[in-house]
Parts: C-alpha cells; sequence; structure tokens
C-alpha cells in the first residue's frame, strides 16, 4: 500500500508491505527501511528500526481541522496528511500546500480592537491581520497563508463569539 | 476545618492538594463548562456556581460565599487571578465569618494601587524608580504633565494606577510623544481596569525581573524568600521563571530581601505575597509593585526550599506561628525553573488552542513536577486564561535544571490541542538562555521579526513523522479490514481507514 504524505509543505511518498515476520518493509520515496511498529494506546506509535534498532515514539492524532494529523515527535507537532485530503485551514507553513479560501475565526469569545488588513491586500503567511482583546490579553489572530483578503466581515469595537469567521484570505 | 477553593484550573488542583496533606476538606466551584473539569473531580465537595463566562461564575462574589456557607465552609483560598487581589471580596469573607486565606482587604486595597504602594516603599526606605509620586489629576495641563516628564528625564513610562499585564502602560521615547501616550494609557486603563489614573515613571534600559515570595503572620513576623526570576517575558506576561537568578549574588540577595521584608512589615502584611523589583545592570534595584496573592511561579521558590507555601498559607490564617528559619528560605539549594503550559498555538502569533484534550501523559521522572489543572477527555474551555499546566524542574545546578527540563519538555505529550512545548524546547536552545545573559525585553525582541515555526524537524525526523503517519494509515486500514465482517464500526478513524484501503 502506498501512501502519499505531506509534511511542512513537502509530500514524501511511502510504500508499506508486511512482512512475513511481522515487521513492515517501509520504502521512503524508494528508500527502504524495515520497522517493528507497536500500537501504543489509540494514537501512539512505537517505531523500532530493525536495522540500526532506533527507537522512536509518535503519536498521530487527528487534527481539528477535517483530513489534516497531528504528529507529535519529542514534544515537537506538526501538521501531515494523508493522500492530499487536506480540507478547510491549510499548512501553518503556507506555501505550495495552502490552496483556497481560508477563513480566520475567533478561537475564542472578546472584542476586535483592531484590523490590521484591508481588502484586496497581499498577506504573508502568520501575518497578523485582526487583534481581538480576551481575558484582558490582546490576541493577534495571524493569516493561516500567503494570499489576498477577500473579505472582512468585523469591525473594530465589535463583539464577537468563538467561531466567528472575521476575515476571508484567498 | 473546611476550605472552599474559589478558582478552577491548576491552582484549584494545587490547593486542593495541599488541603488532602493536611487532612482538610476542600469544596470546588465550577461553572458551565467546568462540569468535568479536574478540581471538580478531585475536591471532596463540588458547587456549581453559574455559567460559564467568568463574569456569571467564577467573578460572583455572592454565589461563591453562598457556596461556602452552603457547604459548610469555613475558610476560603482564592488562588490568582479572578477574585484573589479584590478587597471587596476578601471584605465579604470576612463579613461572612469565613476566613479569607490571604492579605486583609486594606492591604489588598493598599497595595493595589500602585502609587500607594510606591508611597509604601519609599516610606519604608525602599528605592522607586523615579517618577511621580501621586497620579495626575484628571484635569491637568499639558504644561504640568510636560513638566513632570522633563523632571523624571526620558525615556519614560506611561503606567496605569490600577494596571497589570501591560495594560495601561506605554513608553515614551520622545518629549513629542508624551501627551498622546498619557491619552491612549487612560483610556485604556479606563475600559480595562475603569480607573483612568496614570502617573508617570523612568524607563531602566533592559532591566531584569527579580522578586522576592513573603510569608507573615498575625503575629508580627515577616520572612521573605530567595528571589525569583522572571524576567522572561511575552508582552508583559511571565513565560519562563527561575530561582535563584543567575544576577543575584548572596549579598545582593540579603539586601532585596531586607527591603521587600521592610515594606512588608510597614503595612503590617500577612500571609503570602511577592514584591516585585527591577534589577539595572549596574545592581541596582528599584521597588515596582506588590502581589497581595500567592503567585503563578511559586512552586521554583518551593522546590528550592523544599517548604510548601499553601500549606503555608493555610496555617498562618489558621493563626499559627511562622516558625520556619528565616535562613532555610533564604538560602537555594539548588535551582529550579518553570515552564508555563499554554492552550496556545505558538505557530499562529500564541492564538488561544482551546479544544478537546485527547491524550495526555505528563512528564515525570527525577526533579520533575507537574502542576497540572486538566486531563484526557476534558475540553479547554474558551472563557479563561488558557494555562493548562505548570512544568517545573529541579537541578543541583542551573545546568541540570535546564538539561531536566528541556528532557521533560520532549517528555511531555498533550494531543489534540496545540501548546506551547515546542516554543519552550526551542527558547532553552537560544545561546541567552543558556547563559542567563536576558532582560525583560529579550523574548519580545528575538519573537518580533520571528516567523519561522517552532516545530521544525530536521530532514529525518520528517521522514519517522511521515512513516509514522503512513504507518498509522496502514494499520487503521488493516484492522477496519479485519473488523468489517461482524464487529461494529468505530466512526470517523474506521470510515477514513478504509477509504485509505481502497485506494492504497
Amino acid at each position: 500500500m502506498t501512501f502519499e504524505i505531506e509534511i511542512g509543505g513537502r509530500t514524501r511518498a511511502v510504500a508499506i508491505e508486511k512482512s512475513a515476520s511481522g515487521t513492515y518493509r517501509v520504502a521512503l520515496d524508494g528508500r527502504p527501511h524495515e520497522l517493528d511498529a507497536a500500537r501504543v494506546g489509540i494514537y501512539g506509535l512505537s517505531l523500532l528500526d530493525r536495522q540500526t534498532g532506533a527507537s522512536r515514539e509518535v503519536q498521530v492524532t487527528p487534527a481539528a481541522v477535517p483530513g489534516e494529523l497531528l504528529i507529535t515527535l519529542g514534544g515537537r507537532v506538526v501538521a501531515a496528511t494523508v493522500n492530499g485530503r487536506r480540507t478547510g485551514r491549510a499548512a501553518a507553513d503556507g506555501g505550495a500546500g495552502a490552496h483556497g479560501e481560508q477563513a480566520v475565526a475567533a478561537p475564542m469569545p472578546g472584542r476586535v480592537v483592531r484590523v490590521l488588513v484591508s481588502p484586496g491586500d497581499e498577506v504573508a503567511v502568520r501575518q497578523p491581520v485582526v487583534v481581538v482583546e480576551a481575558m484582558k490579553m490582546e490576541n493577534e489572530l495571524r493569516s493561516p497563508k500567503a494570499g489576498r483578503v477577500k473579505a472582512i466581515s468585523v469591525a473594530p469595537g465589535m463583539s464577537v463569539e468563538a467561531g466567528r469567521i472575521l476575515v476571508v484570505i484567498e | 476545618m473546611k476550605i472552599l477553593v474559589a478558582n478552577r484550573g491548576e491552582i484549584a488542583v494545587r490547593i486542593i492538594r495541599a488541603c488532602r496533606e493536611m487532612g482538610i476538606a476542600s469544596v470546588a466551584v465550577y461553572s458551565d463548562c467546568d462540569r468535568d473539569a479536574r478540581h471538580v473531580r478531585e475536591a471532596d465537595q463540588a458547587i456549581h456556581i453559574g455559567a460559564s463566562p467568568a463574569a456569571q461564575s467564577y467573578l460572583r462574589i455572592d454565589r461563591i460565599i453562598e457556596a461556602a456557607t452552603h457547604s459548610g465552609a469555613d475558610a476560603v483560598h482564592p488562588g490568582y487571578g479572578f477574585l484573589a487581589e479584590n478587597a471587596t471580596f476578601a471584605a465579604a469573607c470576612r463579613d461572612a465569618g469565613l476566613t479569607f486565606i490571604g492579605p486583609s482587604p486594606e492591604s489588598i486595597t493598599l497595595m493595589g494601587s500602585k502609587t500607594a504602594a510606591r508611597e509604601a516603599a519609599i516610606k519604608a526606605g525602599v528605592p522607586v524608580v523615579p517618577g511621580n509620586e501621586k497620579p495626575f489629576a484628571s484635569d491637568a495641563t499639558d504644561q504640568e504633565i510636560v513638566a513632570s516628564a522633563a523632571a523624571i528625564g526620558y525615556p519614560l513610562l506611561v503606567k496605569a494606577v490600577a494596571g497589570g499585564g501591560g495594560k495601561g502602560m506605554r513608553t515614551v521615547e520622545k518629549p513629542q510623544d508624551l501627551l498622546a501616550a498619557i491619552q491612549t494609557a487612560r483610556s485604556e486603563a479606563g475600559s480595562a481596569f475603569g480607573d483612568s489614573a496614570v502617573y508617570l515613571e523612568r524607563r531602566i534600559h533592559k532591566p531584569r525581573h527579580i522578586e522576592i515570595q513573603l510569608l507573615g503572620d498575625h503575629h508580627g513576623t515577616v520572612i521573605p524568600f530567595v528571589e525569583r526570576e522572571c524576567s522572561i517575558q511575552r508582552r508583559h506576561q511571565k513565560v519562563v521563571e527561575e530561582s535563584p537568578s543567575i544576577a543575584v549574588d548572596p549579598d545582593l540577595r540579603r539586601r532585596i530581601a531586607a527591603a521587600a521584608a521592610a515594606v512588608a512589615r510597614s503595612v503590617g502584611y500577612h500571609n503570602a505575597g511577592t514584591i516585585e523589583f527591577l534589577l539595572d545592570r549596574d545592581g541596582s534595584f528599584y521597588f515596582l509593585e506588590m502581589n497581595t496573592r500567592l503567585q503563578v511561579e511559586h512552586p521554583v521558590t518551593e522546590m528550592v526550599t523544599s517548604l510548601d507555601l499553601v500549606q503555608w498559607q493555610i496555617r498562618i490564617a489558621r493563626g499559627e506561628r511562622l516558625d520556619l528559619d528565616p535562613d532555610r528560605a533564604l538560602t537555594p539549594h539548588g535551582h529550579a525553573i518553570e515552564c508555563r503550559i499554554y492552550a496556545e498555538d505558538p505557530d499562529l502569533g500564541f492564538m488561544p488552542s482551546p479544544g478537546l484534550i485527547r491524550g495526555l501523559r505528563p512528564a515525570a521522572g527525577p526533579g520533575i513536577r507537574d502542576d497540572g489543572g486538566v486531563g484526557v477527555g476534558y475540553t479547554v474551555p474558551v472563557f479563561y486564561d488558557s494555562m493548562i499546566a505548570k512544568l517545573i524542574a529541579w537541578g543541583a545546578t542551573r545546568g541540570e535544571s535546564v538539561a531536566r527540563m528541556r528532557r521533560a519538555l520532549a517528555e511531555y505529550q498533550v494531543l489534540g490541542i496545540k501548546t506551547t512545548i515546542p516554543f519552550f524546547l526551542w527558547l532553552i536552545e537560544q545561546p541567552e538562555y543558556g547563559t542567563g545573559e536576558y532582560d525583560t525585553t529579550y523574548l519580545d525582541g528575538l519573537l518580533a521579526t520571528r516567523r519561522e515555526s517552532f516545530s521544525e524537524l530536521d530532514e529525518r525526523e520528517e521522514d519517522v513523522a511521515a512513516m509514522a503517519a503512513a504507518l498509522d494509515a496502514y494499520l487503521r486500514a488493516s484492522t477496519a479490514a479485519a473488523g468489517q465482517n461482524g464487529s461494529k464500526g468505530s466512526g470517523v478513524w474506521k470510515q477514513a481507514a478504509r477509504a485509505e484501503a481502497l485506494r492504497g
């Protein structure tokens, strides 16, 4: 079985075949590995490289965004998709992975303090677009992708509920 | 004795733990969205006090007093935040015959005003940052303000009397920016604190934030503790704290601690409090403000002194004498660091990342303490501060505690939501963090231009992540295929896995 895994804007082809001894022959972009994979809990995988004995613990969890996975490895977390099935928010790193329209939504109820962009503005990935105050803190909400501001649906002073779409980037 | 904990999250759990160790019954309070929260489950009793927004629950003095009376509590611990520095709440507890585990309402009012607190420090002979002794009157003329600023000298800070957390604070580099800064600070303070009074203070160039923990009993004893260093701040919010400070030697420690104790004694302070100082590069220090409560970062002090500050708060409130050895409080044993783990996405400007916690494995092992407030299956709500845990590392030396923190951060798993763990793993590798050569402006300066992800993996780690994602999909597809005859489906994962199997 072959999977296309996209992480950080790069896609790798991973072919997997179970061996007679129960290990997995994994070809990563054609480079062979032999891995012993044990499930640990619902999301965990313990991976042992059969050649080197190298041991890695990895957690694969569904993200809030449908189709996106979060891979936790040594305290760090990266987003991944399997076979390009990514909908909703694009890769946090933007670039090639970020297709189509993306909305910046309020993650918590609060008050819009400032709108930092105007319709038609070009924005970079992670560029702050709206400042929302919640729990006495000003939170800069950033663009999930590089693109152009298509619509702004709020103005300074407005109260917003969690999930309210503030800005649409295309 | 029975204590009602007027708080939520990790600090409520922390206080309940102290109660249990002392054989004291605990009562939790909770809002709608906290029904399944950890503090509710761990307390002996729990009382619902209202809807999820804090203003309708954790800030409702009447409901909390009623919950205390109804549950038969005889004391209230406010934790930090919410009502912890609210003199009206402390007075309401007293009026209801409840012991407030904290200072008197009078101390809270006095030290809660930045200008009154400055005055108290000056009277106690403690240096303060040069600045106004009184806030400007609301009808102060532009000439008065300009003259006052010239006397203090630039650069300076406009600060709100009722301020906190960087709100109502403005830096002014040049005289021509002064009046506009006064205006914005006044309006910000007015809307945030309901008090628009502001004053001026000279801005110390790249200071360190050093603070002294204190305990005071009802019999006139005040004991200062070894300092905490809290210079790693993001937009005036502490992010990492440690004790002792690399910038403080035993002589300076004795002098700062004596100054802090003098301020507390001069106002008849009792229970736990913290006096914050700015430490200049030349070794001079200035009183900044007093926090009249237990601080978030109290565990680093506990780790280097082996004393339990929450238990001492309770003992003091019961009228016991503070009979601990002052040398023990002032002499650090080893070194401790705390990282505040927030449900925030550091890669999206530290935007809150509330949601369902699908998995949780806190770090453990030698020298590690996890003060957590959440559990698996809990949905981090959108209504409150997003801190979910504090990770504390102790070592015999700073190098050892840093190494333990690095190990523990990599070990800590929080699944389902984004956290600040990757940010801490990055920060701890910065050369200035390693050497301790930082000040309160350091982190903001570092983050101002940074746009890269904090979770960047190297090529080999990305390979491992990709293989894991593929194996995960493969294993779920195999399980799904094996389970197709008979066993019941398990929702989204299984459907997704079947789709993968068909495509593969």
